[in-house]
C-alpha cells in the first residue's frame, strides 16, 4: 500500500446508521476515542454529510431509511467514498428475510450512482483496527479520484 | 396489597372467576447454589371477564408493573398475553403473572387496560399494528413502529393464508418502483 | 417533515426501538410544551425473522438486536427458552459465569453512557476519559469470549465457554484498576459545579409517574422506586447474592428523578457491579458449564419441547423481557416477543421532556440511556408562530454546549 507519509488534508467522515444493531456504531466511536484515537490523523466525525469526504454506513437498510440513504449520498460532495461497515451493510447479514429490510446498502447506492466507490469492511462487528485500515484504504481511493479530477 | 405466592394467587383468581378461567399453571424455578425459588403463573381467561381479571389484579397490587404484552396468531384466533410483575419492591417477592386472552379473527376486539395501568399504552399500540386487532378505548391509536410506507392491512405477525402473497407484493413494490 | 433525516444512533437496542427515533416537539419559545415520540425507523422485524428460524439460530439473531446490550437479549432469550422447554438443568458454575458476563456488560454499558452524557453536556474531555476507562472492560470481555461486541456466551442449558482459573487474575487486575479510578470518575461527575448546574432539577420524573408508566431500570430507580429484577426476582446466581437496588436516597442524594439522580444511580451501579463480579469469581463452584454439550442433542431436546416461557433479566438499562413459545415437532419458534428496556421508558421520556428548555433536551433524552441517535432529528414547532423548523443532533449539541459555556462564565 503506497499511502503517502503525511495526509495533505484532514479526512472528515459522516456516519449514517441505516438500521444497524449499534454494534458497528460503538466500534466506530471506539476508534475515535483514546485507545485507537483516529482523530490524531485528522479523521473527524462531522454532523452533516455536506462536510464529509467519506460516508460510514452501517446496518441493513430498513424501509424507513432507504430513501434517506440515497438522500445522504446525494448530499455528500464529490469526490466521495462510502465505507460499508459490518456484515449487515454488505449482505444484510442475519436479518436477510425480514419484511422491513430492503437490502444491503450497495443495492441502493448503485441505483443512483453506478460508479459509486465502496470499501467493504466485513465483520460483526469489525474491530476498530479494521475500521482504521479501511479508512486508510478509502484515503487511497480518494487520492485516485482527486487525481482524475485534476 | 396482600402478598401472595403463585399458588395462592392461582386459587384466588380461580375462586373469583370460576369457569371463566380457561387454564391455569404455576411454574416454580429454583436458582443459585442456595436453590431459592420464585413463581410464575400462567392463566388464560375468557374475553368476557378479561377486564375484570385485570381490575382484580390491580386491586391485589395497585402498583402492578406491566412488562409487555406478547401476541400471536393461532389460526382462527389471536392470542394476547399480558405479562405483569406483582409485589416488586422486596427481595425475592415478585410474582410474574402471564394473563392470556383470545379473540376470534373476525371480531378482533379487546378492551384497553391503559386506564388501569397507563404504562400499557405503548405495547397496546404495537399489538394493534402488528396483529391487526382493535383495542377499544385506547387513548392513542396511531401506528408506532411500522414505516409510513408500509401498506395498510399488512400485519407482520399474522400467519394468514394470504400472508405469503402480501409479503411477496411488499418486496415486489420495493424492487420495481424503487424507494 | 422526516424527509431529510440522517442518523447517528449509538445505544441500547430493541428490534423496533433501537433506532433513530423521531421526536416531535411543540415549543413555546425555548420551552417544550408537548412532545411526541415516533419510533420505527430502525424497525427490522426481528420477531418475524425469529419465527422462521430454529432456536439456536435465533439465539444469534437475538444477540444482534443490539450491539451494546447484546448479551442482555441473549440472556433473557436463553432464560425464556429454558423455562419454555423445562428440560435443562443449568449447572451452578454456568449460573455464575452468566452473571459475571452480565455484570461486565453493565460496567461497559454504564461507562459508555457516562461518556455519552458528558458529550451531550459539551464535556468532551470526560467522554474520552470514560471511553478510555471502558476499553479495559472490553479487553476482559475479549479475553473471555474472543470478541469485543457480540460475545455469544449464553446457551440453552448453560454457557458456551468456561472461564478457566488462569484467566481470573487478569480479570481481577482490571477490577482493581477500576476501583482505583472510580473515585476520580465519581468526583468529576458528581462534584463538578457545571455538571451540577446542568443536571440538578432538569428532566425530573416523579415517583408516582415512574410507577404508573411502568418505567424500568436506572430511570425508575433515580425516582426512588425499588425495582430491580436481580432483587425482586433473583434468577441464576443472583439468588446467592444480596443485591439492593441502588436508590439515590440510600447514598445521601435526592430521589429527584432528574438527570443528576440518573448519573448517581449509574455510577453507584458501576461500583456495585464490581463487587458482584468479585464475589462471583471467588465463589464460583466447579463442575460442568453446560448441561448438554452436543449441539444436535440440544436441538432435538428443543424440538421435542412444548411450552411457553418468559425470561426477565435486569439489563443495564432496566428490565429486559423475552417471551418464547415452542411447539412440539417444530424447529422454529412458534411465537417470540422481545421487550427492550427503552420500550417501557418511552412514556417517561414524554413526562421528562415537557417543560424543559430546548438546550436541555439532548441531555434529558440521554438520561434514560437511549441511543443518542434518538436525538438526530427533531421537528420543532413554535406554537406562537406555527413555523416548523427542523433541528438536527448537531444543532442540539451546539445549543447544549452554548448553555454549558454560559454557565461556566
Ligand atoms: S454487522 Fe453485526 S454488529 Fe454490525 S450492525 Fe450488523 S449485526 Fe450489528
Amino acid at each position: 500500500m503506497d499511502l503517502k507519509k503525511t495526509f495533505d488534508q484532514a479526512l472528515w467522515v459522516f456516519h449514517l446508521n441505516t438500521g444497524s444493531c449499534n454494534g458497528c456504531d460503538i466500534e466506530i466511536v471506539a476508534a475515535l476515542t483514546p485507545r485507537y484515537d483516529v482523530e490524531r490523523f485528522g479523521i473527524k466525525l462531522v454532523g452533516s454529510p455536506r462536510h464529509a469526504d467519506v460516508l460510514l454506513m452501517t446496518g441493513p437498510v430498513t424501509r424507513a431509511m432507504a430513501p434517506r440513504v440515497k438522500r445522504v449520498y446525494n448530499q455528500t460532495p464529490d469526490p466521495k467514498v462510502v465505507l460499508v461497515i459490518g456484515n449487515c451493510g454488505t449482505t444484510t447479514g442475519v436479518f436477510y428475510e425480514s419484511y422491513n429490510i430492503l437490502g444491503p446498502i450497495d443495492h441502493f447506492l448503485k441505483q443512483i450512482d453506478p460508479d459509486v466507490k465502496i470499501v467493504y469492511v466485513p465483520g460483526c462487528p469489525p474491530r476498530p483496527e479494521a475500521i482504521i485500515d479501511a479508512v486508510a484504504k478509502a484515503w487511497l481511493v480518494l487520492e485516485e479520484l482527486r487525481g482524475d479530477n485534476k | 396489597m396482600k402478598v401472595m405466592n403463585g399458588d395462592e394467587f392461582a386459587s384466588y383468581i380461580k375462586d373469583r372467576f370460576g369457569n371463566n378461567v380457561l387454564s391455569m399453571r404455576v411454574d416454580k424455578f429454583k436458582n443459585g447454589v442456595k436453590k431459592s425459588e420464585f413463581h410464575s403463573v400462567w392463566l388464560r381467561v375468557d374475553r368476557s371477564v378479561f377486564k375484570d381479571v385485570m381490575r382484580a389484579i390491580t386491586e391485589i397490587h395497585d402498583e402492578a408493573h406491566i412488562a409487555v404484552a406478547s401476541g400471536s396468531d393461532l389460526g382462527e384466533e389471536i392470542e394476547i398475553i399480558y405479562h405483569l410483575n406483582l409485589f416488586w419492591g422486596e427481595r425475592n417477592r415478585q410474582l410474574t403473572v402471564n394473563l392470556g386472552v383470545r379473540c376470534p379473527k373476525d371480531d378482533p376486539h379487546l378492551p384497553t387496560i391503559s386506564d388501569l395501568i397507563p404504562g400499557a399504552l405503548i405495547t397496546e399500540r404495537e399489538k394493534q399494528e402488528f396483529l391487526g386487532i382493535t383495542i377499544d378505548g385506547i387513548p392513542d391509536p396511531r401506528r408506532l413502529f411500522l414505516a409510513e410506507n408500509t401498506p395498510e392491512g399488512f400485519y407482520p405477525w399474522r400467519k394468514d393464508e394470504d400472508q405469503q402473497e402480501k409479503l411477496k407484493k411488499l418486496y415486489r413494490d420495493v424492487h420495481e418502483e424503487g424507494v | 417533515m422526516a424527509d431529510t433525516t440522517y442518523t447517528f444512533p449509538i445505544g441500547p437496542v430493541h428490534p423496533a426501538l433501537k433506532e433513530p427515533t423521531m421526536f416531535k416537539f411543540v415549543m413555546d419559545g425555548e420551552v417544550v410544551v408537548d412532545v411526541d415520540v415516533q419510533p420505527g425507523i430502525n424497525h427490522r422485524g426481528i420477531e418475524f425473522i425469529g419465527m422462521r428460524r430454529n432456536v439456536l439460530q435465533t439465539l444469534h439473531l437475538a444477540e444482534r438486536i443490539c450491539g451494546i446490550c447484546s448479551i442482555v437479549h441473549q440472556y433473557a432469550f436463553t432464560l425464556a427458552t429454558e423455562r419454555a422447554a423445562q428440560v435443562f438443568e443449568v449447572p451452578e458454575r454456568a449460573q455464575y459465569i452468566r452473571i459475571i458476563m452480565a455484570e461486565l456488560e453493565r460496567l461497559h454499558s454504564h461507562l459508555l453512557w457516562a461518556g455519552v452524557a458528558a458529550h451531550e453536556l459539551g464535556f468532551d474531555t470526560l467522554l474520552h476519559l470514560s471511553w478510555k476507562i471502558r476499553e479495559d472492560v472490553q479487553d476482559v470481555l475479549e479475553i473471555i469470549s474472543g470478541n469485543r461486541v457480540n460475545y455469544a456466551m449464553y446457551y440453552p442449558g448453560g454457557v458456551r465457554r468456561d472461564i478457566p482459573p488462569e484467566k481470573i487474575p487478569r480479570i481481577k487486575k482490571v477490577l482493581d484498576h477500576y476501583k482505583e479510578n472510580f473515585q476520580m470518575l465519581a468526583d468529576t461527575f458528581l462534584g463538578d459545579p457545571v455538571i451540577k448546574h446542568r443536571t440538578v432539577g432538569v428532566g425530573t420524573l416523579s415517583k408516582k409517574d415512574a410507577i404508573a408508566t411502568s418505567t424500568v431500570g436506572p430511570t425508575t430507580r433515580a425516582s426512588g422506586v425499588m425495582k430491580d429484577v436481580r432483587f425482586d426476582q433473583p434468577y441464576d446466581a443472583y439468588a446467592d447474592i444480596d443485591i439492593k437496588p441502588v436508590i439515590p436516597s440510600n447514598y445521601g442524594f435526592e430521589d429527584a428523578g432528574d438527570v443528576y439522580a440518573n448519573i448517581v444511580v449509574r455510577l453507584i451501579e458501576v461500583a456495585q457491579s464490581i463487587e458482584i463480579i468479585e464475589y462471583a469469581l471467588d465463589n464460583m463452584p466447579s463442575g460442568p458449564y453446560r448441561a448438554e454439550m452436543n449441539v444436535n442433542k440440544v436441538l432435538m431436546m428443543l424440538r421435542k419441547a412444548d411450552g411457553e416461557g418468559f425470561g426477565i433479566h435486569e439489563a443495564p438499562r432496566g428490565e429486559m423481557c423475552h417471551y418464547v413459545r415452542l411447539k412440539e415437532n417444530q424447529d422454529n419458534l412458534d411465537a417470540w416477543k422481545v421487550r427492550a428496556s427503552t420500550y417501557n421508558n418511552i412514556l417517561a421520556w414524554q413526562k421528562k421532556l415537557i417543560g424543559q428548555q430546548i438546550a436541555d433536551v439532548s441531555i434529558v433524552a440521554a438520561s434514560i440511556d437511549p441511543c443518542i441517535g434518538c436525538m438526530d432529528r427533531v421537528a420543532v414547532v413554535d406554537s406562537r408562530t406555527g413555523k416548523e423548523k427542523i433541528m438536527t443532533d448537531v444543532d442540539f449539541h451546539r445549543l447544549s454546549v452554548e448553555k454549558t459555556k454560559r454557565l461556566r462564565k
